[in-house]
């Protein structure tokens, strides 16, 4: 369904982010990328709705790929949930989720604020779904706690019915007790619908808890990819590692070795 | 589980003794300020600071009783003798008035009749000779000051209508002067010009050309005060939009949206309240400086004071200055008041 082909990135600045990466994300999958900051896990996410370029390779979404003609397209079916939320804070809860359909309605619309009442009908569903009450519709997203504005990122990500949805670092800046409660309202809600859902994460405990499946990532290649199960000893310091400096193509065999049971792709 | 650091840089080699510590004040800066304070002074002569210094400590002298007279205060008795009493009205002789109706006098007007005392030659005595005479005046008591308040409206409406003149030209200024909106390089520089072009005309310089253009009357005021702040607009809309949070347009890029639709619900609402801060500002402004404009003949109360001015009649003056202050005082407590309510 999602396919990074030779996928590689390098910054203005000669940061290389993404060295050669090549992987299939089948559909409904919760595929976790676990790495150190740094890994290339973040611009691998932005590549796949255009928000970073890629230098080299490219990014197919059900066999469309993304470039300058099919970007609104893809940019549709894919909804994004980020680290800081990026709700707008002088808007209310209503405003914040239905501006996640601007790329759905038509511009009359979008321009006066004149929703679809059905298309309000269904926010109102979207934020029961996350946990939210009707006193928090009409408040401004700058007055809900982190948590809460999360959940209301993650109603705005599914009122399109995204195909995929991409999550970037979603629970970076929540409390750990309330970070497995966003992760989980993530899994149900695209389960529910069958939605692939590309995660990026950093604490491998919430990884091991929600994922089908874990791309490890360190200096921009994949060291790891396969069931959380397997994140032990081993993979995980080849993920994190500071001893086995290991060179990229001696890792890409680790990978073989210790995931043979990498979920079928 | 991050990565942990390898090594803590502590401290270097060099003893804490040896470390090179700044001066606040280096040899540069008091050099800098002794060359500015010598340019200063020699710009001080061309303004004539030193004259303005020593009449004004005349003027203090004369107020604490230590001289008998000073220039300043000789003319601001001047103006304060004829200023007071205020003029607020205003009388017309019966004769003088076209279709006098003596049963349909109008609102807040009476009739006197008085002994008017005129002068003429007499060419058979050959010399001046007075004239007594009864007349009639139709006497309105604050007809005057009605009539400058009427002048000030117009004034107040041709500052209403500058800013939204100005708000309308600066819309599209500030989005293609905003970097990340502007579709080229081109267009960004092309408005950035216009806006600061716009800007660089004084108002009342503006005024005079565009007098000679549409004629005496409040089109050249409006044009003027417009033209010159849909620069200012230009410049801090696009400014303001330029710093917006770039987060929540990222996500809404992400989703699709269309660029305006993404200026819509990202932009705006964040630069709102800035915005709106300016455009107060720049109404209240528009007040002050319409006042003024008029005395290039580009309509509102400004007409009115030169004319008063030019004839000496400072009791009319005082009365016009008396309703600008109050009313320039006045939309200052409301527009507090408002930006209060709009603004939270």
């Amino acid at each position: 369904m999602l396919n990074f082909n030779q996928c590689g990135k390098t910054f203005a600045d000669g940061t290389v982010a993404l060295r050669d990466v090549s992987l299939e994300v089948p559909r409904g999958q919760f595929c976790v990328l676990l790495g150190p900051s740094g890994a290339g896990k973040t611009t691998l996410l932005r590549a796949v709705n255009g928000l970073t370029s890629l230098t080299t390779g490219d990014v197919e979404l059900d066999g469309v790929a993304l470039n300058r003609h099919t970007l609104g397209k893809i940019r549709r079916r894919v909804a994004m949930v980020h680290q800081q939320f990026n709700l707008v804070g002088r808007l209310n809860v209503m405003e914040n989720v239905l501006s996640g359909s601007l790329g759905d309605v038509p511009a009359w619309r979008a321009l006066t604020g004149l929703f679809d009442s059905r298309l309000r009908r269904k926010v109102c569903g979207l934020l029961q779904d996350v946990g939210l009450a009707e006193s928090h519709v009409y408040k401004r997203a700058s007055e809900l706690s982190g948590g809460q504005q999360q959940r209301v990122a993650i109603a705005r990500a599914f009122i399109m019915e995204p195909v995929l949805v991409l999550a970037d670092e979603p629970v970076a800046s929540l409390d750990m007790s309330i970070s497995a409660t966003i992760l989980e309202l993530l899994r149900d809600a695209s389960a529910k619908r069958n939605t692939t859902v590309l995660c990026t994460l950093h604490q491998v405990e919430l990884a091991r808890q929600f994922a089908d499946r874990v791309i490890g990532m360190r200096d921009g290649t994949v060291v790891y990819d396969g069931p959380p199960s397997g994140l032990c000893g081993e993979a995980l310091d080849l993920i994190y590692d500071k001893r086995a400096e290991v060179e990229i193509s001696s890792r890409r065999t680790a990978v073989d070795v210790l995931a043979p049971n990498a979920i079928a792709v | 589980m991050a990565r942990p650091d390898s090594e803590i840089f502590v401290g270097g080699s060099k003893p804490a003794q040896q470390w090179r510590v700044r001066q606040p004040y280096g040899p540069k800066l008091i050099l800098g300020l002794l060359f500015a304070a010598v340019l200063l002074a020699l710009s001080a002569r061309h303004t004539q600071i030193d004259k303005m210094l020593v009449m004004t400590a005349e003027w203090a002298a004369q107020i604490v009783g230590l001289r008998p007279s000073s220039e300043v205060g000789k003319g601001a008795k001047r103006f304060a003798d004829t200023a007071f009493p205020l003029v607020f009205h205003e009388e017309a002789p019966v004769s003088r008035i076209e279709k006098f109706d003596r049963n349909n006098l109008p609102w807040l007007s009476h009739l006197e009749t008085r002994t008017v005392e005129s002068a003429r030659y007499d060419f058979d005595r050959n010399e001046m000779v007075a004239d007594f005479e009864k007349q009639e005046f139709l006497v309105k008591p604050v007809g005057y000051l009605v009539y400058v308040c009427e002048k000030m409206i117009e004034t107040l409406e041709m500052a209403l209508w500058a800013t939204l003149l100005s708000i309308v030209i600066s819309l599209p200024l500030a989005y293609f002067g905003a970097r990340n909106y502007s579709p080229n390089r081109f267009t960004y520089s092309a408005s950035r010009l216009t806006s600061s072009f716009l800007r660089a005309m004084p108002e009342l310089v503006a005024a005079l050309f565009l007098v000679l253009m549409y004629g005496f009357g409040p089109i050249a005021g409006v044009l003027a005060l417009g033209l010159h702040c849909a620069g200012f607009f230009g410049k801090f809309y696009a400014d303001d939009i330029e710093n917006a949070e770039r987060g929540p347009q990222e996500a809404l890029i992400a989703t699709g949206a269309g660029k305006l639709a993404v200026l819509r619900y990202a932009v705006i609402p964040q630069v709102l309240p800035q915005y709106i801060a300016y455009t107060q500002y720049i109404l209240e402004r528009n007040v002050r400086m319409a006042t003024v404009i008029g005395v290039v003949g580009a309509g509102g109360i400004g007409i009115e004071l030169k004319g008063r001015f030019d004839m000496f009649d400072f009791g009319h003056v005082s009365t016009i200055l008396l309703v600008i202050f109050l009313t320039v005082l006045g939309l200052e407590r409301i527009s507090q008041w408002l930006r209060k309510r709009i603004i939270r």
